[in-house]
């Protein structure tokens, strides 16, 4: 499957490959997200996916190969971002939700969602204050503003992780195993509010173990298996009848 | 009640001898916390080539008694009396407050830059992750997430460093500075009253007590975000 250039491409990834020391983790991992997909990434611990997600937005740098946004190509110079003003431009547009929720601990619930737009944005506070408050509003969390995440459940500070990535306007959503880190009882709040916004056409790119998720929500997946995709296609056609034996294997030890 | 006597005699020149103590630590203090934050910077992120002039500074400071450091510079600094006569530095280096200054913000950055550094590094990876992908610039990124974390991480570090600075600060008294034990050695060497000491200590028993005070009430305004987390009940 060779990707092509269109208009409607969000984000394009070409031929990634990633070593850490001698171990190479990704070996030619390529993905165009067009507007409206919710692409799932599945495979076991250890098959890249998580790498191959920070590549896109270069928090991991790869080795080789290129990423492009609105078709505007990430200048790599050795084993850095080639121009830290680019990337910063760049990753406004891409946002992000980690496994581990990373919230500024420092910070209030409510300032959390705003500092994104009051900082990087040069948004008004006031501007940013009201748009915080619905999209916390929105997650649910409308009663926890003045709260510091340590006060949170996981379920709730993932749930306002997402707010921060939304505050941003991003045309892609990166999520890095979003539900992993939650008790079992508290996947589904946070399932539910990402299930609402592809519904809503957002772009999203999902690393997941959930395959109900992956199933239901994605329109398209891609199973990766030791440092390449193994697998890919429309949701409906691959947990069918899938190609690969290796993917076979995965979906069927999991259920 | 020789004890009483030598206060209601002296008062005057042991509080102005308490008030150089605070002045001399506190500049010397705040001095070296204008640089301390860079070069903690360097030591935690700086490349190999960085970080040596910073590391030979830190183990010279650190492995030195500081009234050598201070011999150094005041008596040290006599030697090149012409060459710092023809910078216009003489002035400065004449005065012995300002070579206590100097030695005090000198030998203090080394600790506070070591401190900082502690500070720096023991910052949650993940929340600088987060604020890269968000899109700050380096700058940024320091100046929202890692330093106030450093700071809150280090602050308890940092009082206890200013008040190691505030009693080493009665050396200068040994370079002719009259702050609170320079005083109290005049005093002592008027009247070969013992007690005149003991005055001394109270006071700098109260300053340090007062500056405990007020840099608690900073750090728990430091720790909102920690309420509920405190080892108290862990233990």
């Amino acid at each position: 499957m060779q990707p092509t250039s269109s208009p409607d491409i969000v984000l394009k990834a070409q031929d990634i490959h990633k070593s850490f020391g001698p171990t190479e983790v990704l070996k030619g991992i390529s993905l165009e997200a067009r507007n409206h997909d919710v692409i799932s990434i599945l495979g076991a611990s250890g098959s890249g996916k998580s790498t191959f997600l920070r590549c896109l937005n270069f928090l991991e740098v790869p080795t080789s190969g290129t990423v492009s946004v609105h078709g505007e190509e990430i200048v790599v110079r050795k084993d850095r971002p080639g121009d830290p003003r680019q990337i910063e431009r760049i990753r406004q547009h891409l946002g992000m939700v980690f496994q581990q929720f990373n919230l500024w601990s420092h910070r209030t619930v409510l300032e959390n969602v705003m500092e994104g737009p009051v900082q990087v944005k040069r948004r008004s506070k006031a501007e940013a204050q009201d748009q915080a408050e619905a999209l916390l509003a929105r997650v649910g969390l409308a009663d926890r503003m003045s709260m510091y995440p340590s006060q949170l459940s996981g379920g709730q500070q993932q749930r306002v992780a997402i707010a921060r990535a939304l505050a941003m306007e991003p045309d892609v959503i990166l999520f890095d195993e979003p539900t992993s880190a939650l008790d079992p009882e508290l996947v589904g709040e946070v399932l539910k509010v990402m299930q609402d916004l592809a519904a809503e056409g957002r772009t999203m790119i999902v690393v997941t173990h959930e395959m109900d998720f992956a199933r239901e929500v994605s329109t398209e997946v891609m199973f990766l298996h030791e440092g390449r995709v193994a697998e890919r296609g429309p949701t409906d056609k691959l947990f069918d009848n899938p190609d690969s034996e290796a993917f076979a294997r995965f979906i069927s030890k999991i259920r | 009640m020789a004890l009483i006597e030598i206060l209601t005699q002296y008062w005057p020149k042991i509080l102005d001898g308490a008030g150089t103590t605070l002045l001399l630590t506190g500049m010397g203090a705040v001095f070296a916390a204008i640089f301390a934050p860079l070069l903690a910077l360097i030591r935690a992120h700086g490349s190999a080539l960085a970080q040596a002039p910073v590391r030979l500074y830190i183990s010279f400071i650190r492995g030195t008694p500081i009234l050598a450091q201070l011999f150094l510079v005041f008596y040290g600094s006599g030697q090149f009396r012409p060459e710092l006569q023809s910078l216009g530095l003489w002035h400065f280096f004449r005065d012995p407050f300002n070579c206590a200054v100097l030695v005090f913000a000198i030998n203090s950055c080394a600790y506070q830059s070591e401190i900082m550094r502690g500070g720096i590094q023991s910052v949650a990876p993940g929340e600088i992750e987060a604020a890269r992908a968000i899109g700050m610039s380096r700058l940024q990124v320091l100046r929202r997430v890692i330093f106030p974390h450093a700071y809150r991480n280090a602050w308890p570090a940092l009082g206890n460093e200013v008040i190691l600075l505030m009693k080493a600060s009665a050396l200068a008294s040994v370079v002719t500075v009259f702050d609170l034990m320079g005083q109290t050695r005049l005093i002592f060497s008027r009247t070969f009253d013992f007690s005149a000491y003991f005055w001394a200590a109270v006071l700098y028993l109260t300053i340090t007590a007062c500056f405990v005070f007020v840099w608690r009430t900073i750090e728990r305004r430091l720790s909102r975000h920690m309420l509920g987390r405190s080892p108290k009940g862990a233990l």
